[in-house]
Order: structure tokens, then C-alpha cells, then sequence
């Protein structure tokens, strides 16, 4: 930590030329216009203007990256409407094709419940052990197939490790809105032993899907069921179930998000964003914190929405392991000592270029991924508009 | 000759029922390892408690069966009842380890005496000896399978021996279990391993009331 009289950095870095940003933002487009507009693609006219309002927001909110070089505001708007609009396509399709929000057992069964990726880390040992999928889902005849979510998750992971937790997870969307909303937190202090619920339910619930052979994580703790697809409740227990859904999607997707302006359900609970934790060791992105320019003013850590900066963490010039990416760190820095970081080099190595490397691959996923999500979601207001 | 044979098949039974055992035994072995000491010895002397008690519920349970002649008729109605009243159990215990783990000095002391339960270290009971115990007693499908096997031979005796052996078996596969000694112990490690085992506790206790009042999620 410098205490010398080295000049500040400006507050914000100059905005890149309009030009520059066009060209690179270019890839993104053409991406983005094969993803959505490849020969075989949906021909159907709704389906086709809600391709093109997402070609256009995608592109748009990559464009606004590369102009500002600010990621974390453009990222959040992406990364609330994926989350916005998933529930409305999904619920949408849901209804069409079972009737219903509520799965019945002999859907499960039949196996003919939508792959989520949330049960991943819980499938993995009763995989290993006895050759066997708990989960009550179709392996590869579906769009929602698990082995195709599985390969797809393994191929991102691998690359941004827990970045998927802000560029692909359609769960988290709903809570950054809602932590948006209000100007201040009104509980600031938050005990740091929270951070360790994801990994406690982590492993309490690989060992007990193992042990029961049902997905215990779905069947009982996630909270998102209450948006997705509930148990369809037949008894007692049933009802018991979509309680404990309810109260949890209230308490940490609404409730808490709003009074702390954090991500409380993926900080203190989730635990496939714990299991992703463990990939940010694999993944070559990383953050770093310049110790050259900080001086330890923990406005990173009061902007990390994901409580993954500590003073301890910030000393070693480090984010915590279960840092997402999302950038909220590095625009709030008054002076830019948290940086995008390529393993291997330099800290104070281009951090521009990192940044940009590693949005290139985020926002390629983002597209592919969330950007279906939300051309689907689009299509379905418009279905119903129309 | 019939008893080679007998304890032989035990053997295999118990080989071969394995994983499923170490799958049942897991949500509670786990976290109560984790939150021991690292290193071979304490996590050696851990398992051998546990696989000792577990061995002894085992008999237990098979000579009263015995003795009520429903080692192998166990209708399922009470086989229920007995299941959901050992997940109530193991789940009390399970709440009580992890309060206990938290004023224990496992990580941080050099006593190498294992968490115990209750009050002090000298009244308490060791933690692995009632969570192996109760292990014993829980209804698993390798149990289920070696009871009725053994139901089928002629005297307790034999019956006994068929379930040591097939105890001897299965502890095969808990061997692994003794690499988490690896696992460095740290505040962070010990914290998550108690919080996993109240929320594995909650699990049982919520399985276990709804086996005692006949529900269960996948039967309408």
C-alpha cells in the first residue's frame, strides 16, 4: 500500500471513441446474428422480432461497455432482464404444454421435468458410485436435455469459473434487481461466517442426494421453484414443500436483497455458486487488486454485491474465492487498483486487455445462453400483446 | 464347511452392498469427521468407533429380531416406524454434536480425544459411538438384505456371525473416509462442517416426522 504522493488516476477513464467501440463490439454482432439468425433458426415472425430486439439490447449493452469501460451498470441491466424475463417464457411453456406451474409425480417419472443446472454438483457421486442419474429428467431427447445444460455448463465453467453466476444463471437477475432498488443498505453489518451457509448446504446436500438418491436440494431448498415449477401439492407434505419454497424465495430473493443491497440467496446460500467457486481456482480470470494504488478505502468491498472482499482479502490483494466477476469492484474503485488479472502475469499487465478477453467470453455466453432466454421471453409478451 | 460358506457369502454380501452403505452412513460420517482433528490417527480412531458401534447395532438389532421371530417378516408398517424414530434420534444427535463441536477444542488443541458429547469432555459421550450406533440400527437396504439372509440360517449364533462378517464387509469401503484427514482444519472448515450437520440434522428430523406420520413425497 503506497502512501506516497503518487498523482490519482481521474475518477473515471475517458470514454473509448465512438469508432473504436463500434469495431469492437463488432464480433459481438456478427455472434449474436448467427446465434439468433442461423439457417434452421425459428421462422416464425414473433419469434423473429423478439431475435432481433435482443440482437439489437445484446449488442447495444456490449457497445455501452466497450464506449464507458464501465461493465458492472450494463452487465446488471442484462443480467436483470435474463432474470426478468426467464420466469415469463418458462411459466409460459410450462402452461402450454403441462397446463400447470405444478410438476405432478408422474411427470417426474416420467422424467419429463426441464433440466436445471442447480442439481449438478449432486449428481455428480451417485453418478460415480452406482451409475445412476437422480435427477427425474430426459438425458439428451429435449432442448432441456441434461446432457447438453451439463456439457454446456462444463465448457463455460471451465473458462470463466464462477463468472457464470453473472453471466448465465438465470436465478440471479431477480435479486440484483431487487438490491438495486433502494439507495442504501439497511443492514450493513453482516456476519462474514454467512459466507459459509453455500458451503455448509453444498455438502450437506451432496451427501444426503447421495444417501437418498433424489436431488435433496430440489426437492426441499430452492427457492426458485416458487417462480419456476412448484411440487404440484397432493398432501400434506406437498404443501409443506412449497412453503418452504415460498419462504425462502421471499426471505432471500426479496426481502434481503432489498434491506443489505447484496445477492443474499447466492452469497449466503447457494450452493451450486459454492460448487462454481471451487473453478474460479481453474479459470484464468481473475481480479487482483493493485497494491501500488490502494489505499484501503473498502469501497470495493461495500460494492461487491457478492460479499467476496474482506479486509483480510483486500490486504493480500485478492478477491475471496467466490468472486463472481461481475465488475462491480473495479468501477467502483476510485483509483482503479482492482483490475481484471490473466493468471500468469503481471498484475498491473493491460488490465484493460484481460477486461476484455474475458468479456468477449462472458458476453459470447451471455448471448448464446441468457440472450435466448430472453428472445423467448420477448416472444411471449409479444404472443401475448399480439 | 456351511459356516465358510455362510460367512463367505456374508463377505461378498457386504463387499457388494458398499457404496450403498457408505452413501447411507455418509451425510452423517462426513461432517463429524471434518469436524475432528486432521491427521491419520484421529481420523483412524474416529472409524474404528464408528464401525465398532455400528457393528454393535447391528447385533442388537438382529437378536432382538431374532428373538421376536421378525428378523425377516418385518412388516413394513413397524420397519417405518422404526425408521422414522431413528432419524428423529440421529437427528437430535446430530443438533447436540454440532453444539458440542463448537466448545470442543478439536481443531485447535493438541488432545487428541475425539468430540465428544454433553456437557464436559469427561462426562460426554464419544460422538462417533452414538452416530455409529444409530447408523447400525438405521434401516438400509444392505441391512434389509443381509436381515433376511440371515433369518434364513439356523440359530442366532450363525445369524450373529452372518452379520459381523457382513459388518466386516462393508467396512471395507469406509477406508477411504481416512484421506479427509488431509483436509486442512481450519475455523472456516469446522464452521461448515457443523453447519452441514445441523442442516443434515433438519433433513432427518423433517424425514423423520414425515415417515411417523405416513407421508411421504412421492406417494399420494
Amino acid at each position: 500500500m503506497s502512501t506516497d504522493a503518487r498523482v490519482l488516476p481521474p475518477a473515471r477513464p475517458a470514454p473509448r471513441g465512438i469508432l473504436r467501440s463500434l469495431l469492437l463490439t463488432l464480433p459481438i454482432l456478427i455472434w449474436s446474428l448467427v446465434m439468433f439468425f442461423h439457417p434452421g433458426a425459428n421462422t416464425k415472425l414473433l419469434s423473429r422480432i423478439a431475435a432481433a430486439i435482443t440482437v439489437l439490447f445484446m449488442t447495444a449493452l456490449f457497445f455501452m461497455m466497450m464506449r464507458t469501460r464501465n461493465t458492472y451498470r450494463w452487465r446488471r441491466i442484462f443480467f436483470v432482464s435474463l432474470g426478468v424475463f426467464f420466469p415469463v417464457g418458462f411459466i409460459y411453456n410450462l402452461i402450454l404444454m403441462r397446463g400447470s406451474m405444478g410438476i405432478p409425480i408422474e411427470e417426474m417419472i416420467a422424467g419429463r421435468t426441464p433440466f436445471c443446472f442447480m442439481p449438478i454438483p449432486m449428481l455428480i457421486l451417485p453418478a460415480a458410485l452406482t451409475r445412476t442419474l437422480i435427477f427425474p429428467g430426459s438425458i439428451g431427447s429435449s432442448n432441456h436435455g441434461i446432457a447438453a445444460m451439463v456439457a454446456l455448463w462444463l465448457a463455460l465453467t471451465l473458462v470463466m469459473g464462477k463468472g457464470w453466476c453473472s453471466y448465465a444463471c438465470f436465478f440471479g437477475g431477480i435479486e440484483e434487481g431487487v438490491a438495486a432498488i433502494p439507495q442504501r443498505a439497511r443492514i450493513r453489518k453482516i456476519d462474514p461466517r454467512w459466507r459459509y451457509i453455500p458451503w455448509a448446504v453444498l455438502l450437506s446436500m451432496v451427501l444426503l442426494s447421495l444417501a437418498l438418491f433424489e436431488p435433496a436440494y430440489c426437492m426441499w431448498l430452492c427457492p426458485f421453484k416458487a417462480v419456476t415449477e412448484y411440487v404440484a401439492a397432493r398432501n400434506a407434505l406437498g404443501l409443506v414443500q412449497n412453503v418452504i419454497f415460498i419462504l425462502l424465495f421471499a426471505g432471500l430473493v426479496i426481502v434481503l436483497p432489498f434491506l443489505t443491497k447484496k445477492r443474499t440467496q447466492c452469497s449466503f446460500f447457494c450452493p451450486f455458486g459454492a460448487f462454481q467457486s471451487i473453478f474460479n481456482k481453474i479459470s484464468i480470470f481473475e481480479m487482483k487488486i493493485d497494491m501500488e494504488r490502494c489505499k484501503p478505502c473498502l469501497v470495493c468491498q461495500n460494492a461487491c454485491p457478492n460479499v467476496s472482499l474482506s479486509k483480510e482479502s483486500i490486504a493480500r490483494g485478492e478477491t475471496l474465492l467466490s468472486c463472481m466477476k461481475c465488475g462491480a469492484c473495479v468501477d467502483a474503485c476510485p483509483r482503479h487498483a482492482v483490475v481484471w488479472h490473466i493468471k500468469g502475469t503481471e498484475i498491473a499487465w493491460k488490465p484493460e486487455r484481460a477486461r476484455l478477453m474475458f468479456l468477449y467470453a462472458a458476453w459470447a455466453m451471455a448471448v448464446m445462453f441468457g440472450g435466448s432466454i430472453i428472445a423467448q421471453g420477448i416472444a411471449t409478451i409479444l404472443h401475448f400483446i399480439g | 464347511m456351511a459356516v465358510f460358506a455362510s460367512c463367505g457369502e456374508a463377505l461378498i454380501l457386504g463387499l457388494a452392498s458398499g457404496p450403498a452403505c457408505i452413501a447411507a452412513c455418509g451425510p452423517v460420517l462426513v461432517p463429524s469427521l471434518l469436524i475432528e482433528r486432521a491427521g491419520m490417527k484421529p481420523h483412524a480412531r474416529y472409524l474404528s468407533v464408528f464401525l465398532a458401534a455400528r457393528l454393535l447395532g447391528y447385533l442388537l438389532f438382529a437378536m432382538v429380531a431374532w428373538e421376536l421371530g421378525t428378523l425377516a417378516s418385518m412388516l413394513p408398517a413397524p420397519r417405518m416406524l422404526m425408521m422414522g424414530a431413528v432419524y428423529v434420534l440421529l437427528a437430535g444427535v446430530l443438533f447436540w454434536y454440532a453444539y458440542s463441536a463448537g466448545r470442543s477444542c478439536a481443531h485447535s488443541c493438541a488432545d487428541s480425544k475425539l468430540v465428544s458429547i454433553g456437557e464436559n469432555r469427561k462426562r460426554g459421550i464419544a460422538g462417533a459411538a452414538v452416530l455409529g450406533f444409530l447408523t447400525g440400527l438405521n434401516l438400509c437396504p444392505p441391512f434389509i438384505a443381509a436381515g433376511i439372509r440371515a433369518a434364513q440360517l439356523g440359530s442366532m449364533a450363525a445369524a450373529l456371525l452372518f452379520f459381523a462378517v457382513f459388518s466386516l464387509g462393508t467396512s471395507v469401503w469406509f477406508v477411504p473416509f481416512i484421506s479427509l484427514c488431509r483436509i486442512s482444519r481450519n475455523q472456516a472448515m469446522m464452521t461448515v462442517a457443523r453447519m452441514a450437520m445441523v442442516i443434515i440434522a433438519l433433513y432427518y428430523l423433517a424425514l423423520g416426522i414425515a415417515i411417523l406420520f405416513g407421508k411421504n413425497v412421492y406417494v399420494y
